[in-house]
This record gives C-alpha cells, sequence and structure tokens, in this order.
C-alpha cells in the first residue's frame, strides 16, 4: 500500500514509539528473568559461597529466546488473520499465546539451573518461581503484542515483502541484541555490583560477589527490575526506537535514492559525534587512573 | 531443473563473496561479550552472532523494502539500504550502550588494546580501571562498529538481491520469503565462524586480534558461503 508523506510519517511515528516501548519492556523482562550475560555472576554466585533469591532462568541468548517468543505470537497471529479475526484482537490473542510459551520455558530454565546447582547448596524457592514468573509473562505478554504490532504494519500497511512472522522473529533478534546490548550493563555493571568502587570498571576479583541485600530485606528480582526501569530499561526502548524510526525516515522523505543514503550517512555521523561527546564528558568526571609517567618524570 | 550456467556461477560467486563480506564485518564490531556487560571489558556487552545477526537482519528489512518498490533498484542501492538499515542500528545501539557506561555504571570510556586511540588521539591506558580490560565504547570501537555493521549489512543485501533475482522467475508469490529465511542462515553461519576466530571477543579494527584471525576466518568463510551458494541454488530445482 503506497501512503502519501503525512500518512507514511504518521505510521513511523507510531512505528517508533511502539519499537521504544518494546525495547524497554524487553530489557526489564531480562532483568526481571535475570538472563543474558549478567546472568553468568547470578550463576556465579553460589558457586562462590553466595546464595541469593535472584531468578535465574536465562532459556538462550535474549536475541534467540525473544525472537522464538516473537514468531509464535506472529504465526498465532497470522492464523487467526486468516481466520477473519480482527487484527487487534488476533495481535493480543497471538502474544498471549507467546508469552504463555515463553512462562513455561523460564519455569523450566529456572528449575532446571537452579537443580544444576545442587552441590553448591542454591535453594528453589517456591515463592520467588511463584510470584516472579507471571512478571515475566506479563513482561514478555507487552513485547510480543508490540513487536507483533509492528510487523503486521509493515507487512499489512506499508507492504513489505516478509510475512508477519518473518518480520516478528527478525525483531524480536533485533530487541534481544539490543537489549543484551544496551540495558543489561546497568543490570550487570550496576545494579548486580553496587558494592564496587564508584566510577570504575568492575575489578575481576569481584566476579561473582553480586549484592544479595536489598533496600529493605534480602534482594529478589523485583527489586532489580525496579531499579533497571529507571534507566536501563528506558536506554534500551531509545536505542530501540531509534533503529526502527531512523532506519526508515531518510526512504520514506526521500524515497529510494542515493540521497536517501546520504541522509543515513548523516546521522550516523551526527551519532558519532554524539557518542565523543558523552565521552570526553565521563573521562573529564572520572579516571585517569594511572599517573602518566612522564608527567610523574617531569615532577620529579 | 537447476542448470548450471555462467549466470549460475555468477551468483554462487556473489553469495559466497556476500557471506565473506559478513564475516569480515563481524571482526569490526567492538564485541566485548560477558565481561563488557559487567564493565570489565571494552566493547559491546554482547556477543558477536547476536550483534552480527541483530544488525544485519535490520538491514534485510531495508534492503527487502528496497528491493519490492524499486524493482529496477541497482544492486549497489541495494547494498547501500541494508547498510544504512544495519548500521543506524549498531550505532543506535552502541549510542544507548555508551549512556549507561557513562551515566549508569559510571565509567570512562577506555580501550586496552591501544595506548592511544588512532583517530581522537587520546590517551586510553591511563583510563583503564584497575583489574579491567578497558571498559565502554571509545570512538575507535565505535567507528569500527559503524563500519563493520554496514559491511554485514551490504552482504546481506547483496545475498537478498542475488536470491531473488533467481527465485522470482520460479516462485514470484514467496521468493521473498525463501531469500529472506536464506539470507537470514548465511548471516548466522558467518556470525559463528568469527566466534572461534576471535575466542568471544574483539575491540574492532585497532585490536591485533583484527590482523592475527581475518585471514583465517576470511578463507574459511569463502568456502563456507560458497557451498551456501550452491546449497541456494541447489534448492531451486525444486521449485519448478
Amino acid at each position: 500500500m503506497v501512503l502519501d508523506l503525512t500518512m507514511s510519517m504518521a505510521v513511523l511515528a507510531i512505528m517508533g514509539a511502539i519499537a521504544t516501548i518494546a525495547g524497554c519492556i524487553e530489557d526489564l523482562e531480562s532483568d526481571v528473568g535475570s538472563q543474558s550475560n549478567p546472568n553468568s555472576q547470578v550463576q556465579l554466585a553460589p558457586q562462590m559461597g553466595l546464595l541469593h533469591r535472584i531468578y535465574n532462568k536465562a532459556i538462550s541468548g535474549e536475541p534467540i529466546s525473544n525472537g522464538f517468543s516473537a514468531v509464535i505470537g506472529g504465526l498465532v497471529t497470522n492464523v487467526l488473520l486468516n481466520a477473519k479475526f480482527f487484527p487487534l484482537t488476533a495481535i493480543v490473542l497471538g502474544a498471549f499465546v507467546a508469552a504463555l510459551i515463553y512462562g513455561i520455558f523460564a519455569t523450566t530454565a529456572y528449575a532446571g539451573r537452579v537443580a544444576s546447582q545442587t552441590r553448591f547448596k542454591q535453594p528453589l524457592y517456591m515463592d520467588v518461581m511463584r510470584y516472579t514468573t507471571p512478571s515475566i509473562i506479563g513482561h514478555n505478554f507487552i513485547v510480543c503484542f508490540c513487536l507483533v504490532s509492528i510487523s503486521y504494519i509493515q507487512y499489512a500497511i506499508l507492504g513489505y515483502p516478509l510475512s508477519i512472522p518473518f518480520l516478528a522473529l527478525i525483531w524480536g533478534i533485533s530487541v534481544g541484541a539490543i537489549g543484551s546490548s544496551v540495558g543489561d550493563v546497568h543490570y550487570g555493571g550496576e545494579r548486580e555490583f553496587q558494592n564496587r568502587e564508584f566510577g570504575c570498571g568492575l575489578n575481576t576479583a569481584l566476579s561473582g560477589r553480586i549484592v544479595r541485600k536489598a533496600e529493605s530485606g534480602l534482594r529478589n528480582s523485583l527489586d532489580n527490575v525496579w531499579f533497571c526501569a529507571k534507566f536501563g530499561g528506558p536506554a534500551t526502548g531509545i536505542a530501540l526506537g531509534l533503529t526502527v524510526f531512523f532506519s526508515s525516515w531518510p526512504t520514506t522523505i526521500w524515497g529510494y535514492t542515493w540521497t536517501a543514503m546520504g541522509v543515513g550517512v548523516i546521522i550516523l555521523a551526527v551519532m558519532t559525534v554524539m557518542n565523543r561527546l558523552v565521552e570526553i564528558n565521563v573521562k573529564k568526571s572520572y579516571g585517569p587512573y594511572k599517573e602518566d609517567k612522564n608527567e610523574k618524570e617531569a615532577a620529579a | 531443473m537447476v542448470v548450471f550456467a555462467t549466470t549460475t556461477l555468477i551468483d554462487i560467486l556473489l553469495i559466497g563473496l556476500s557471506g565473506t563480506l559478513i564475516c569480515l564485518a563481524v571482526h569490526f564490531i567492538p564485541v566485548g561479550g560477558a565481561p563488557a556487560a559487567m564493565a570489565q571489558a571494552t566493547g559491546i556487552g554482547t556477543g558477536t552472532v547476536e550483534l552480527a545477526a541483530g544488525s544485519g537482519l535490520v538491514g534485510l528489512i531495508t534492503s527487502s523494502y528496497m528491493y519490492a518498490y524499486e524493482p529496477k533498484a541497482a544492486m549497489l542501492l541495494v547494498m547501500a539500504a541494508g547498510a544504512m538499515g544495519a548500521a543506524i542500528m549498531l550505532a543506535s545501539t552502541m549510542l544507548a550502550g555508551g549512556l549507561i557506561y557513562a551515566y549508569g555504571v559510571a565509567v570512562p570510556f577506555a580501550s586496552a588494546q591501544v595506548k592511544k586511540d588512532p583517530i581522537t588521539g587520546e590517551r586510553q591506558d591511563n583510563y583503564v580501571s584497575k583489574g579491567t580490560q578497558g571498559q565502554g565504547i571509545p570512538t575507535i570501537c565505535f567507528v569500527s562498529g559503524v563500519v563493520g555493521a554496514a559491511l554485514g549489512g551490504a552482504g546481506g543485501g547483496l545475498i537478498y538481491f542475488v536470491l531473488m533475482q533467481y527465485y522470482t522467475p520460479l516462485i514470484a508469490g514467496s521468493a521473498a520469503a525463501v531469500a529472506g529465511v536464506f539470507t537470514m542462515g548465511v548471516f548466522y553461519v558467518n556470525s559463528v565462524i568469527p566466534s572461534y576466530g576471535v575466542g568471544g571477543t574483539i575491540e574492532g579494527v585497532h585490536d591485533p586480534k583484527f590482523r592475527r584471525v581475518v585471514p583465517k576466518d576470511v578463507f574459511t568463510s569463502v568456502i563456507v558461503s560458497m557451498l551456501c551458494g550452491v546449497v541456494a541454488i541447489l534448492i531451486a530445482g525444486g521449485m519448478v
């Protein structure tokens, strides 16, 4: 379907907004369930004699588990659309089925992982499983709903040549890759190790020594998602929103031309400059940690 | 029936070339793996396959749309569309990730592989904190990552273009689906090959590991991607 410029921009803006929500919630889902790279520390802690009450699922890498979940949502939606269901109903039901299956995987992954740590005396807390799993399912439902909605818009309104399940799979993989690269750093680098010295990286000697006490009582995964929702989640949402918006914006305005590609290069240059500005700012705030040899000699 | 004409051989060669581009691209991306997620190493805090496939597949979406609406689009333009989509995905990821490193974890960006950043000329070793292999995404890593993602996206766009040219006369209705799935497969194959070479982490083009492993990985990728190309042509035998 070919839309005029105003409608194209409106659709693109909606897609960007939906993607921002999807990115944010995906990261929070990976924090509440403890998945991807930071989970290596949750897994390591009992081996260091530090037992904890953190959920430990890690079904697989985030891109694969989210891709798998989104493709199920996309498939069910596609079937229901073929059965003449109203699109919104079809997407909601598709996301619901996908989230339930994801919940089953989360439960088995948690039980399996903790069972493998019997020799380190890590208990399987049934209350943790009972109140954290519904939260994982709830988060995943929102992610699937958003990703399948984007795929539906791309397929049915914008006329992309790829099918809804395939588009959902690609966006699931991408949202997982972004969540794993952006938001997980806030969970792994900051929340798990609030006991490290502020203003420097995590010393390897601290590996596995995660913080186990919460603001009140013992820390659990819901405490973690509360913290990560302040920065890690929104930053991930912004990254996916920017990706969805800026990967289509140049071609929407300038058509399929080399001019659009040139605009893409300008966007990339602006992002590089922004990263450099952050680098300069943060270097002024923290470090240097070692004195320059030449400066040391000059001072002597 | 599959006929191995000269054009077919060129198609196989082009798929081999695009697979090699993807494999090469992975080496440019600053992959920090699990240590980077804990601010213990420089780069993006996830694995090679996740990043390369994640960014490349966004490139696949942009290039497929370009191909669908500009049937006369030149091969280079489809590749450029793929490159742009993938590079924007990775740049957005690195920018947002950098914000977390800077204002969430509070670490200065520093490379542990070079004394000075080749682009900005700024000292790096002084900013590597104790017990780590660098932190964050310095400018050289950012630029290297953008270039890598663009190469990967261009490679994905090229495979899609070649396969669409080949499959469309045979199965016009579902050519995009088959070409898309096959492109995704080639992406994963060529993202896994460098994982063995780089051993999970690489900072980018300035990392000494880059020069050490690229020739071997690229050689492996050429062979494997050509094999993928042969399979892509063989499966077309069942489409008539």
